[in-house]
């Protein structure tokens, strides 16, 4: 046995208790700790998934009960995959807000990497748990450490967006909770494999209802559009890389969720249609409303939430090339979106309102950062031959497999528009003059060695897709294949 | 208790637990102070709270415990109120609270900043 | 105008919420006729192989113990946002920003009360497996009490690193059971103490050891949210 998922919980939850007593004992032990967990984590994550892929899913009870009567943990190939990523960057987070955060005081620090912690293990526990309910406690756990997050920067707007977190997240919780009452007062279970076995029994009124509740809650932390009011804002005013986290972690945990109640859980025949519709405009809107932005990290923001827009139309083709197309993009887009956080918060270090236009000419200033980012952006954009070429030329096959050629023409349209926001970036980067004199923040060795880490993890997934492409197709096929899934959570025995 | 009369318990209780959570969330999105918004959440997880154990309750259950009395009075748990629901909404209020106070002191904070409790003086980011 | 559509809006909302819970229906089995309910099997499991009288508390504690230990998560990282939240680089701990002045009746009826609620406090949660009652109500409880001596002395401090100690500690009992389960059993939170004897204070195995160790965790984080919020200096600076 090479480790057992619920590790990937109990293992940061003890050293969170643990580390306000360390902290008393060595003051840089708060820093430390966090990391260490992380990097074993994420050893612990490569190995599983190495065994998953060759032994089929891991599942793990809890307290001794089998499912449907405990709780259980899936660590299949679909879910293990994304686990590793959230943890891969998670750890990037770490290493790269280490000694970003050198200027701070002890209390503050110590807050600052227990609820980073807490905010990955809670998103690792949303794609591990097979409970509806016990998904809900993990997006709790996620959206308290996403409040305190945002809101950690004394000076700027930061408590008036995380109060905007609040209140939607309030209301997110609200739905959840109506939909899954729903759900256990008809089947009297909360275990989602046995509620995907017994689906076809329950009234198919209640069932929508349930449905478009689960979508409604999940859409808020997802950023689906009207939804999406806290995430702008959330991402400007939160710490550079926090607003990496959240793009990258947290809304790969809420896309996951919803992904997991449309493919597995309900067996409703219009909700593909629905998560393209929904998707759809989410990217037409977000994508839109970037083009329009004067702030690098709103700018950053849109686009994150228009990438996922087109996550969620691929998933909505319902065939395993969509999902392939889905899960490449959510790869690229976490790594990618990190790498521009990363980098776009040192182009914009100086200036107080973090305006676009501030960073005319900072390729003087900061040149390899000012590369990262044009790489980043590029590769965002979906030019060859970096990773997000592949992805979106994933997508395109996949909307053609399905003849949606409406979709294919939207994809094409909004990559334009995609690049000319970033391209108009850039080209302040390299071809403008700075006005004034100023005395850049030059970006300390750990976050150079994660930007340049991301940015070679591009390149390599941009020259040789066939690294990532295998473990992509085994994860879409495990997601694809419900019926396994039910079998392998119920199937076991006390 | 009749049957027609318990039917129409069905839409008192839950109809009120709904209509607590709309009072709540009418006050998050209409009223102007900040606090009366966090009172607004605060109701309406209490709602919520109510609805989640109505839907546990069984016509003339006892509570879900085993104490000495019942195991000589009742043989069968059949006569026990659903055990689950009150379970979760345990977690629930918790989480509650725990939302609340993060609210509560995002409020202290905007204070300390504006000065005001008012949401139309607060407006530097757009809603 | 805006009033009128968020009225519509909820309206709406309403109709659909309640049409839905009164086709659920009040009172009588909703289940689907055919299908076996889990709270069926975590009736008959409670007294059979856990012991524990009290079925809210085994189903808290021990078939759903991962919830609660989220849940106390998600308390502990309550603590910790508001702490960030307001956390501000001189006077951490400065005066009281609520100064109240209470008659020397309230002060020693507080006095007095005091070791009777925190005694009810840990009664409550001691006794979590067998009566109403556990360790968040318990917590609760004991938090009161604090509350209480805090709003009837104005000079009243608590140790703020006694009560992150206590917290963690608790914490840490919790998480280190459910690990202990873990090595003993092969799963986490599995029950390896011995059950005793049903409806005895010593029964039901780990339980009442996760129980007790929540009510400290509940008691110290709450009032630990008391006592960041009392102190803090109300001043607006612009």
């Amino acid at each position: 046995m090479v480790g057992t998922p619920v590790l990937f919980i109990a293992i940061p939850l003890l050293a969170a208790f643990l580390i306000p007593l360390l902290g008393m004992i060595w003051k840089e032990l708060v820093r430390i700790v966090p990391g260490l967990v992380l990097t074993y984590l994420l050893i612990l994550a490569v190995n599983l998934l190495v065994h998953v892929l060759a032994h089929g899913p891991v599942v793990e009870v809890i307290a001794g009960w089998v499912p449907p009567i405990g709780i259980n943990l899936v660590f299949s190939v679909f879910s293990g995959f994304l686990v590793t990523l959230m943890i891969f960057l998670g750890l990037l987070v770490w290493a790269y807000s280490y000694r970003f955060k050198r200027n701070v005081d002890y209390e503050p620090a110590l807050k600052y990497f227990l609820m980073l912690m807490m905010l990955i293990t809670g998103s690792v526990g949303i794609v591990l748990t097979g409970d509806i309910f016990n998904m809900f406690v993990f997006i709790e756990i996620t959206s308290i450490s996403g409040y305190g997050l945002t809101a950690f920067y004394k000076g700027r707007d930061s408590a008036e967006a995380s109060f905007k977190y609040v209140l939607l997240g309030s209301v997110a919780s609200t739905f959840l909770l109506l939909a899954i009452m729903i759900i256990y007062s008809q089947l009297g279970t909360l275990n989602m494999a046995d509620i995907a076995n017994k689906i076809h029994l329950m009234n198919p009124t209640l069932k929508i209802v349930s449905y478009i509740f689960f979508v409604t809650a999940l859409g808020i932390e997802a950023e689906i559009f009207p939804l999406n009011g806290w995430a702008p804002d959330a991402y400007a005013e939160a710490p550079g890389p926090v607003g990496a986290a959240f793009a990258g972690i947290v809304v790969k945990a809420s896309v996951y969720a919803i992904i997991r109640y449309t493919f597995t859980i309900f067996d409703l025949s219009g909700a593909f249609n629905f998560l393209i519709i929904i998707g759809m405009i989410t990217l037409i809107v977000a994508e839109t409303a970037a083009i329009r932005q004067e702030k690098l990290k709103r700018m950053l923001a849109y686009s994150s939430i228009g990438q996922m827009g087109l996550v969620l139309v691929a998933f909505g083709f319902g065939t395993e090339e969509g999902v392939f197309a889905a899960l490449f993009l959510m790869l690229n887009h976490a790594i990618i979106k990190s790498l521009l956080f990363f980098s776009g918060s040192y182009l914009v270090y100086n200036s107080k309102c973090k305006y676009i236009k501030e960073v005319n000419g900072m390729s003087k200033f900061l040149p390899v950062t000012s590369l990262l980012f044009a790489l980043g952006a590029f590769a965002i954009v979906g030019l060859p031959p970096f990773a997000g070429f592949w992805s979106k030329l994933s997508v395109m096959t996949a909307a053609a497999d399905s003849n949606m050629i409406l979709i294919m023409v939207l994809v094409l349209m909004v990559s334009v528009v995609e690049l000319v926001y970033y391209l108009r970036v850039v080209n302040r980067i390299y071809f403008f003059k700075k006005e004034t004199a100023i005395e850049p923040k030059k970006p300390t060795f750990n976050a150079l060695v994660v930007m340049i880490v991301l940015g070679v993890i591009i390149l390599a997934i941009g020259f040789y897709p066939d690294v990532v492409t295998g473990v992509l197709h085994k994860a879409s096929a495990s997601l694809m294949d419900k019926s396994q899934y039910i079998h392998h959570v119920l199937s076991l025995r006390q | 208790m009749d049957n027609t009369l318990f039917g129409y318990l069905n839409y008192a209780v839950y109809g009120t637990a709904v209509l607590v959570i709309l009072i709540g969330l009418y006050g998050t999105m209409v009223k102007k102070s900040l606090l009366k918004v966090v009172i607004g959440l605060s109701v309406s997880d209490s709602g919520l709270n109510l609805l989640i154990v109505a839907i546990g309750y069984y016509k003339g259950g006892t509570a879900p415990i085993f104490s000495p009395g019942f195991l000589e009075n009742f043989k069968s748990v059949s006569k026990m109120v659903d055990p689950v629901p009150q379970a979760l909404v345990l977690t629930a209020i918790v989480i509650g609270f725990g939302v609340t106070a993060v609210a509560l002191a995002l409020v202290i904070r905007l204070y300390r900043h504006h000065g005001t409790l008012n949401i139309d003086e607060i407006k530097n980011l757009k809603w | 105008m805006k009033k009128v559509l968020v009225i519509l809006l909820l309206a709406t909302l309403g109709y659909y919420v309640a049409g839905t819970y009164f086709d659920i229906g009040f009172g009588q089995p909703h289940f689907i006729k055919g299908l076996l309910p889990v709270k069926d099997i975590y009736l008959a499991q409670t007294v059979k192989s856990l012991k524990v009288s009290n079925a809210v508390t085994s189903i808290v504690v021990n078939f759903r113990g991962f919830d609660t230990l989220g849940e106390v998560t998600v308390l502990f990282l309550a603590v910790t946002a508001l702490g960030s939240i307001l956390y501000k680089k001189m006077n951490v701990l400065g005066e009281r920003s609520v100064l109240f002045s209470s008659s020397s009746i309230v002060t020693s009826g507080s006095k007095l009360l005091f070791p009777a609620i925190i005694l009810l406090g840990f009664y409550v949660f001691i006794h979590g497996h067998l009566s109403p009652g556990g360790g968040f109500q318990g917590g609760v409880i004991i938090a009161s009490g604090f509350l209480l001596m805090l709003l009837a002395y104005e000079n009243y401090s608590v140790s703020h690193t006694a009560l992150s100690v206590v917290e963690s500690l608790a914490g840490i009992t919790f998480a280190g059971v459910g690990l202990l389960g873990f090595m003993h059993g092969g799963t986490f939170l599995q029950n390896f103490l011995p059950t005793g004897v049903l409806n005895h204070l010593f029964s039901g195995g780990i339980i009442p050891i996760i129980y007790i160790a929540v009510g400290f965790k509940v008691g110290a984080e709450l009032t630990g949210v008391i006592y960041t919020v009392l102190h803090e200096k109300g001043e607006s600076n612009g």
